[in-house]
């Protein structure tokens, strides 16, 4: 190794280093001035809450076994939805791909359908659906569902018209140019799909268990404003923020192993 | 005669005008031989390669094959295309055997073929590698493997060097070039280069501005021993060019 590339791996390594310290540093400061402007009653802490009220109360509703229940209710709900968009929503992409006809038939009311603020639907979907479960994972769904379609849609038809001449001079048949080169070469934009449904799916069922439910983060969210509990609305912001980042580096894991199979 | 082409017409249809394209072409290809089509840009060529390639149907007339219609089936004739469109999530073998696998034929005798034509051809050290990781001569050869690997009797090939550089354009052009003569293939190019179409071929079409007519046939009377490179050294290269030249720019 020559001195001038020991010189630019050192100098990465800095670079690195002082991006991570950067990162954990803004962290600290933000909660340590958090923690001092409710300790030193600078604002009221009944307002603001506090870093160790949110740890105390994470901690109180772990004794009183209520911290897991609620996690796995909205993680339930939350996976569920991103699954269920994604499959349905590519099923149908490759459906209108597959059928020009039913393609432009579609299009109006795909249109609509995406520019609708799908929380107006809330009501109706409760009446429909009833109140519960179901409903919130509707909700997901239906936030998710459109734009998966459109994406997937828009990828499958950008692929190159001239891959698709070639099969064609090979008398492929209309399955075989899906199977072999539409699909394949859009397996990078369903992974970006994905990463984009992880937080739609998320808003859904926050946005669900707002309308109903008795239990799950967004439930304690609801709870905790009504009662006036910020520490508890804190708290439950907290936890929602962490699995949302766990569920989007599954996604980017799962994106790195395709990544490597291409 | 391998192929022969009667009265073939094509007319597109859009919202608002039909165009013909092609208008009662005839014309025959020899066993063996290695025919040029070139024309004015705009001309029709891409459509006589979509109908020779299936990928389109005459409007009228007929493409006959030793005497028989095209069928709907089989890749008798096999199109390189413009660019090598070779797979990026498929390796170099794999890729070679998307035709097979198309028609159904990916035998361990066919594909072991294919090997055997990627290791004749210096591709032996790649056959697991994939596209990004080759030259741009490399995958041009590639992408003429795969279309000999379903053993087609003609091959298409449409203007198969106009994404590579100048230099590599030479290279390719002389690889191609041995390749087909060693596999003994009919060959059909495709080509608005007039110098390479004269380096390459025996006989070259000059096609009108559309609907596309045969404007004149000229036979290519080189020493076919040569290859492309050396074929454009030849004296009666230039003549070759200019009598070309003409025909194609007196437009009217």
């Amino acid at each position: 190794m020559t001195e001038e590339h020991k010189k630019y791996i050192k100098k990465r390594k800095v670079r690195k280093c002082v991006i991570v310290g950067l990162q954990a540093g803004i962290l600290l400061l933000f909660i340590g001035a958090w923690e001092l402007v409710a300790y030193l009653k600078i604002v009221d802490p009944f307002i603001i809450s506090s870093p160790s009220r949110i740890v105390k109360i994470i901690g109180e509703l772990y004794r009183g076994s209520n911290l897991f229940p609620h996690i796995f209710a909205t993680l339930y709900e939350t996976v569920l939805g991103f699954l269920l968009s994604t499959v349905m929503g590519t099923v149908i992409a490759i459906i209108l791909w597959w059928s020009p006809v039913i393609k432009d038939v579609a299009e109006p009311y795909l249109i609509t359908l995406n520019a609708l603020p799908k929380i107006a639907l809330g009501p109706i979907i409760i009446i429909w659906v009833g109140a519960g479960k179901a409903s919130i994972v509707t909700m997901a769904v239906l936030i998710c569902i459109v734009i998966t379609i459109i994406s997937v849609l828009t990828g499958f038809l950008s692929v190159d018209k001239e891959k698709i001449m070639l099969l064609k001079s090979m008398k492929a048949t209309k399955m075989q140019i899906f199977a072999k080169l539409v699909f394949p070469a859009n397996l990078p934009t369903i992974i970006s799909v994905l990463k984009i449904n992880v937080g739609l799916s998320w808003v859904g069922t926050i946005m669900g268990e707002y309308l109903v439910s008795r239990e799950g983060i967004g439930y304690l969210i609801v709870y905790g404003s009504q009662v006036f509990q910020l520490d508890l609305v804190m708290a439950s912001t907290v936890i929602l923020c962490l699995l949302a980042a766990l569920m989007y580096g599954g996604v980017a894991l799962l994106e790195k192993f395709i990544a490597k199979k291409f | 005669m391998i192929l022969q082409i009667e009265n073939l017409s094509f007319t597109y249809h859009s919202k608002d005008t039909e165009t013909k394209a092609v208008d009662d072409m005839n014309f025959s290809v020899n066993e063996g031989e290695f025919l040029g089509i070139v024309g004015p840009s705009g001309c029709g060529k891409t459509t006589i390669l979509n109908l020779l390639a299936g990928i389109e149907t005459p409007s009228s007339g007929r493409i006959l094959l030793r005497g028989e219609p095209l069928s709907s089936k089989g890749n008798e004739i096999a199109l390189m295309p413009q660019r090598d469109q070779l797979f990026e999530w498929r390796t170099i073998e794999k890729n070679v055997f998307l035709g097979l696998e198309i028609l159904k034929k990916n035998t361990p005798e066919n594909k072991a073929y294919g090997r055997e034509l990627l290791e004749k051809y210096g591709l032996k050290d790649f056959l697991k590698k994939h596209p990004s990781e080759l030259s741009g001569g490399m995958r041009q050869r590639v992408a003429l493997i795969r279309t000999l690997v379903t053993a087609p009797s003609v091959l298409l090939l449409d203007e198969p060097f106009s994404a590579l550089d100048f230099q590599t354009r030479l290279n390719v052009c002389d690889d191609v070039h041995s390749i087909i003569k060693q596999e003994k293939k009919t060959a059909l190019l495709v080509s608005h280069d007039i110098n390479e179409s004269i380096s390459l071929c025996d006989r070259i079409i000059v096609l009108s501005a559309r609907p596309a007519k045969i404007k004149a046939d000229v036979k290519v009377d080189l020493d076919k021993s040569l290859t492309p490179l050396q074929r454009r050294e030849s004296p009666r290269f230039s003549k070759y060019f200019e009598e070309i030249w003409r025909l194609l720019e007196v437009r009217k």
